[in-house]
């Protein structure tokens, strides 16, 4: 019993560095750009496909194949910034929502049209292989992504306190006029947090390769997780998010294994409505300084 | 400007008469079975627009889980149906009450939400929602879902022969949902909607009960949704959850508003016409089997609409109907808060 549940602890614990590169995304740009990004789990699938066939057709190893799909989508998401945001910004709430909404809706049908709905795999060395550690079992795909995702996070964090740009970031987040008085220019910090974000959901894509299948709508498993973390980990703070997405991991976790195999989405969604109703802050309120 | 007015009036109620002339008459004209679903979805999709646009469009809360009100009529109706033989004449209204209670709870967590945190509660709603019903095995068929029992051209129940009955039906219900929004746009509550939809805690800050209005717009866009939803199961004998409570419902009652033009009288309207012209354009064209070609096509004209023409299209329709028409008296159709 007691191994039973340290396992599954484990398990939510792996797939939560995942939600975390997801969430922290989300987080990032609403942060910095104060926009809910609906499309964030597609970009998770673009990543996911970008791996998929580096792997299928010149059978590069999905890890590796991270160095390709971050500046890709770190491009992308420069693009998406430039010409579809950044038009919005200062609007209501409709085109703000609803635009990142349509690039969702957008991007999962083309990606059906191209790529059907047929599920995708990489089989790797490490795919199936774990090892144990006392009664517990480790998988290695896992273990690695939970590992670099974990990485990933702390570099992120690095770049916001360390480098000028991060910090011009988190200042455009905190008061974009004043910023602007400093000499920061905002479209080009924003464009920068858009970037940094879809790549961070690319890395997601690479890193879930090994171990998840690619389809069109896989981002939507991801980007709910990722709302219900950004939420609970109160919308813009990162290392709430980053907490909050292994909290996330843990809960779906341990609702899979106690409630039942399909209880895993109501257990989040469940926890999603309660924060919204007893802490709609989150639960740590402000943005991570 | 008495005379102007009077001449407005008369013109907008004969645009009014000759539509509903044409919508009267349509069946009779065209006997084709095919083109006849068509009409259908696009007045019922039309009618769910209308009622999402109560919520959506005059009050600005942007819902993306109407499906909830729309899954819960179909499955009300239906289990009154199929477990205790009630007619779907009662079922349609019991559905209809049922989405009402229903919209209060959910209401109670999601008012205290703004813009997209209420947009992602009343997605968790539904979904909750349709996970529920695909537990529910022995009461509600569970993830199989069930047919509805074929009763021969029974008006009693809600099924006919002819597929122009359930026409006139979906005119009908259109024809409510807008007669609704005409009554509310005019009255105090019309006013006290758009209040809270322009800046919320101004409206407040005047004195308007921004928690008391919106529980009461949701309670009526509730109940119209679940009509819609009985109807629809009525209409295609089958129910599953993935059916009832799907996403593609709530996405596509937001679409056709923000399409046509969110907060206005025929927006929804406009907004449906287009876009199943599209889909059924596209079919033809492409034949079915295609997935995912539809959905591309409206993605990418809810980006030009939000880019481009974030009031909708019908104000494309009334920039026309200016040009072609007396610019002034044009003008002086304008309603006083478009936008």
């Amino acid at each position: 019993m007691l191994a039973t549940l340290a396992q599954a602890v484990i398990n939510g614990l792996l797939i939560g560095g995942i939600y975390a590169l997801v969430s922290i995304g989300v987080t990032l740009i609403f942060g910095v750009v104060k926009i809910v990004n609906f499309a964030q789990g597609e970009f998770v699938m673009i990543g996911m496909y970008i791996s998929f066939f580096l792997a299928s057709s010149f059978g590069v190893d999905p890890l590796l194949s991270l160095l390709i799909s971050m500046p890709t989508l770190f491009a992308i998401g420069v693009l998406v910034q430039h010409f579809l945001i950044r038009r919005v910004l200062g609007l209501g709430d409709m085109p703000q929502i609803f635009l990142t909404f349509a690039l969702s809706l957008l991007l999962m049908n083309v990606a059906l049209l191209l790529f059907t709905a047929n599920y995708r795999t990489v089989q790797t060395a490490y795919s199936e292989s774990s090892f144990h550690i006392g009664p517990l079992y480790f998988a290695v795909a896992k273990l690695i992504a939970f590992v670099i995702a974990m990485l990933l996070s702390a570099v992120l964090y690095l770049f916001l306190h360390g480098t000028d740009l991060g910090k011009a970031m988190r200042a455009a987040a905190q008061n974009r006029e004043v910023a602007m008085l400093m000499g920061i220019n905002p479209d080009r910090v924003f464009c920068v947090a858009v970037g940094v974000a879809l790549a961070l959901a690319g890395a997601a894509g690479s890193l879930l390769m090994p171990f998840y299948p690619a389809y069109p709508l896989v981002g939507q498993v991801f980007v709910l997780m990722a709302f219900v973390a950004v939420v609970l980990g109160t919308l813009g703070n990162i290392t709430g998010a980053l907490i909050a997405s292994l909290m996330m991991g843990v809960a779906e976790s341990l609702g899979v294994q106690f409630v039942g195999a399909d209880s895993g989405l109501i257990v989040v969604f469940v926890l999603l409505l309660l924060t919204l109703a007893l802490r709609p802050n989150g639960l740590f309120g402000g943005w991570a300084r | 400007m008495g005379a102007v007015k009077s001449a407005r009036f008369t013109r907008s109620w004969s645009w009014v008469a000759a539509l509903a002339a044409a919508g009267l008459v349509l069946p009779v004209v065209v006997a084709d079975p095919f083109a006849l679903d068509i009409f259908i979805r696009v007045l019922l999709f039309a009618f769910i627009g209308v009622a999402w646009n109560l919520m959506g469009g005059y009050a600005k809360q942007l819902s993306l889980g109407h499906a909830a009100f729309f899954g819960l009529g179909a499955y009300t109706s239906t289990i009154l149906l199929i477990r205790f033989g009630i007619s779907p004449w009662i079922g349609i209204l019991a559905g209809g009450l049922v989405a009402m209670a229903a919209s209060l709870p959910i209401g109670a967590l999601c008012f205290r939400l703004r813009g997209p945190y209420f947009a992602i509660a009343t997605i968790a709603t539904a979904q909750v929602l349709m996970l529920l019903f695909l537990k529910f095995r022995d009461f509600a068929w569970g993830a199989e879902g069930t047919t509805l029992p074929n009763l021969g051209d029974a008006p009693l129940m809600m099924q006919f022969e002819s597929r122009a009955a359930y026409y006139y039906i979906a005119l009908a219900l259109l024809t409510l949902g807008l007669a609704i929004t005409y009554c509310i746009e005019r009255s105090w509550i019309g006013f006290y909607l758009v209040a809270v939809g322009e800046d919320e805690d101004a409206a407040e800050a005047v004195g308007v009960d921004t928690t008391k209005i919106k529980r009461h717009i949701y309670l009526i866009s509730a109940f119209l949704t679940a009509l819609a939803g009985t109807f629809y199961v009525e209409y295609i004998y089958f129910i599953d959850p993935n059916t009832a409570f799907s996403f593609n419902i709530s996405v596509e009652a937001a679409l056709v508003s923000i399409v046509g033009g969110i907060g206005t009288l025929w927006g929804p309207v406009v907004g449906t016409v287009l876009l199943e012209a599209t889909s059924a354009l596209l079919q033809s064209w492409l034949g079915s089997g295609h997935g995912g070609v539809q959905l591309t096509v409206y993605s990418l004209i809810l980006i030009a609409v939000i880019l481009w023409r974030p009031n909708g299209l019908i104000g494309l329709f009334t920039d026309l109907y200016q040009r072609f028409t007396h610019a002034g008296a044009a003008r002086a159709r304008k309603v006083p808060f478009d936008g």
